[in-house]
């Protein structure tokens, strides 16, 4: 019988899937089922300095199994969300705090909070708007990137994730200026627009989104083979993950877990407990005895 | 979305407007539908009509579902559903309770020996009151201007609830939550169709959520059963934001 459990950064996970931020991650009662339906770990709502309320109605398009969101990063702030993280843990499973800001003092500031709430690890969201505009992501900026690492790694204990978007000409050099993360989480969403033929309108109330589903796994995977090859570090998988091979396909490109998102939208709660058992099936039949021996199998050096 | 054409409009009362449109759809009574009103936003619709001519009712309380009362025959409508689990409509003596518009959702279950009691603050805010026969109905408003002065749940123990076969609320939550406390032990199949802010419509953005189940794509329907012990029905909600703010229930 192979061992489905992994570890990613001293964090023993009792199987590779794990919520994404984002998805059914905001209310504390929530995130408590999926951790008791099979979910090995839950990243939450990524949450701000202050209560926000995100773009308005429509917040989603429906593209075929995947979906563009652009829900706004809507949350209760971070001095709302400590009762979320109680009710969550009282399932005993990791609970990774993720977090957004515009700046390293924020995104640090929100980070010991997060620590003080009792969180596992940390998740940094790369994605959210650069404070100089021009419609940039910190993400884009290696030089922040690096600031904003580096400042709350010397301020929390826990393992720090950095969150990287695929929306760069060069991840590697985004990657390295994180390179003081304790493990990168790839890819975040892909940017994205629906337009309405017969209003002649953005269907989003924001005009643009982010792609997720299984449209943008390609992206994901490239990119999560690109990055564990130039860098060798700890890599969590996320990206239009909908059964046991896509996690595979992860996994073996580089990924030490991965996340579970837009899936939950198609095929429900009962997606962990499934995708637990055919990946048991599939290590026992490929005679794999743990995770560790099929992380990054497929990178050609 | 999807691209229907509005028949008829069809004023209910001063506030309440009927929707009527074609759409050849299956739909179960208690689903609902992400209503797109394009520059005002995305609202949750249930429906108030399910043949192949179908009909929501909308009551005007903000700017998109204003501007939707204001649509005209030969406009358009844009939504994209249907969604959620919709009632188990049992055979047999129903009774459903209505608090507003509560009615609205409940009413595609109706057949000719149902029952229905409907609530609201005042006559004015009686809604779908003609459409049962007055055999076949109670009134409650909490002023007394029409029928049993007092609420829902206070009427609702007046009535001999053993006598039916199935029992379908629907209404605002404080009221769902009394008329719960009245019925739950008793015998009768009970469900309760819940409201919840919603922004996705299809269970991903956890803004619905009720004690670890999502309104919009597990609900809107749920058992009695499952609401008894809901650490959060009647007792929390959540802002746009996703701040959780205690309800004051008495």
């Amino acid at each position: 019988m192979s061992d489905i459990s992994t570890t990613l950064a001293g964090i023993k996970l009792v199987n590779p899937f794990m919520v994404a931020s984002g998805i059914l991650d905001e209310n504390g009662y929530t995130m408590k089922e999926l951790l008791e339906r099979g979910a090995a770990a839950v990243v939450t709502k990524s949450i701000g300095i202050s209560e926000r309320d995100g773009y308005p109605t429509p917040v989603i398009v429906e593209y075929g199994d995947s979906l563009i969101n652009a829900v706004g990063l809507s949350n209760p702030g971070i001095e709302n969300f400590g009762e979320e993280i109680n009710i969550a843990k009282e399932a005993k499973r990791p609970i990774i705090g993720s977090v957004f800001a515009y700046n390293a003092e924020e995104f640090t500031k929100l980070s010991v909070k997060m620590e003080e709430y009792g969180v596992d690890a940390i998740e940094l969201n790369l994605s959210c708007p650069h404070v100089k505009g021009f419609g940039l992501e910190v993400g884009s900026d290696p030089d922040l990137v690096e600031d904003i690492v580096n400042e709350i790694k010397s301020k929390v204990k826990v393992p720090v994730f950095a969150k990287l978007s695929p929306n760069v000409s060069n991840i590697i050099e985004i990657a390295k200026a994180a390179e003081k993360a304790d493990a990168y989480v790839l890819i975040n969403t892909v940017k994205a627009m629906a337009i309405d033929i017969y209003s002649r309108s953005p269907v989003l109330s924001n005009l643009y989104g982010g792609l997720s589903g299984p449209a943008i796994k390609p992206v994901g995977i490239r990119y999560v083979y690109e990055v564990k090859k130039e860098t060798g570090k700890e890599i969590i998988g996320v990206g239009g993950i909908s059964n046991y091979k896509d996690a595979i396909e992860y996994i073996m490109a580089g990924a030490s877990a991965v996340q579970i998102g837009t899936a939950l939208y198609k095929y429900g709660k009962g997606i962990f407990r499934e995708m637990e058992w055919q990946l048991r099936t599939f290590m026992d039949e490929e005679r794999f005895e743990k995770i560790e021996e099929m992380v990054g199998v497929a990178i050609k050096r | 979305m999807i691209n229907l054409k509005i028949e008829e409009n069809v004023k209910e009362s001063q506030n309440v407007n009927t929707l009527y449109f074609n759409w050849d759809q299956d739909i179960r009574p208690g689903q609902f539908a992400m209503i797109w009103i394009p520059g005002y936003g995305e609202i949750p619709m249930s429906f108030s009509g399910l043949g192949r001519r179908k009909s929501i009712t909308v009551k005007a309380y903000g700017s998109a579902s204003r501007k939707l009362t204001e649509l005209k025959a030969g406009d358009d409508l844009f939504l994209r559903g249907p969604y959620g689990n919709g009632f188990d409509v049992r055979e047999g003596r129903k009774l459903l309770v209505g608090g507003g518009s509560g009615i609205v959702s409940l009413y595609p279950i109706a057949d000719q020996e149902t029952d229905a009691l409907i609530s609201a603050k005042t006559r004015d805010e009686l809604i779908f009151k003609d459409r049962f026969p007055e055999s076949r109905r109670f009134i409650a408003t909490d002023d007394g201007s029409d029928g049993f002065h007092g609420f829902a749940h206070e009427l609702l123990q007046r009535i001999n609830i053993d006598s039916y076969e199935a029992i379908y609320v629907c209404g605002p939550e404080q009221m769902m939550y009394k008329v719960l406390q009245v019925l739950k032990g008793r015998k009768v199949f009970v469900q309760f169709s819940l409201e919840r802010t919603m922004k996705c419509g299809i269970g991903i953005c956890d803004s619905c959520s009720l004690g670890g189940k999502q309104v919009c794509k597990e609900g809107p329907v749920f058992n009695i059963e499952e609401l008894i012990g809901n650490p959060e029905f009647g007792v929390y909600r959540t802002t746009y934001s996703g701040r959780r703010i205690r309800l004051n229930v008495k």
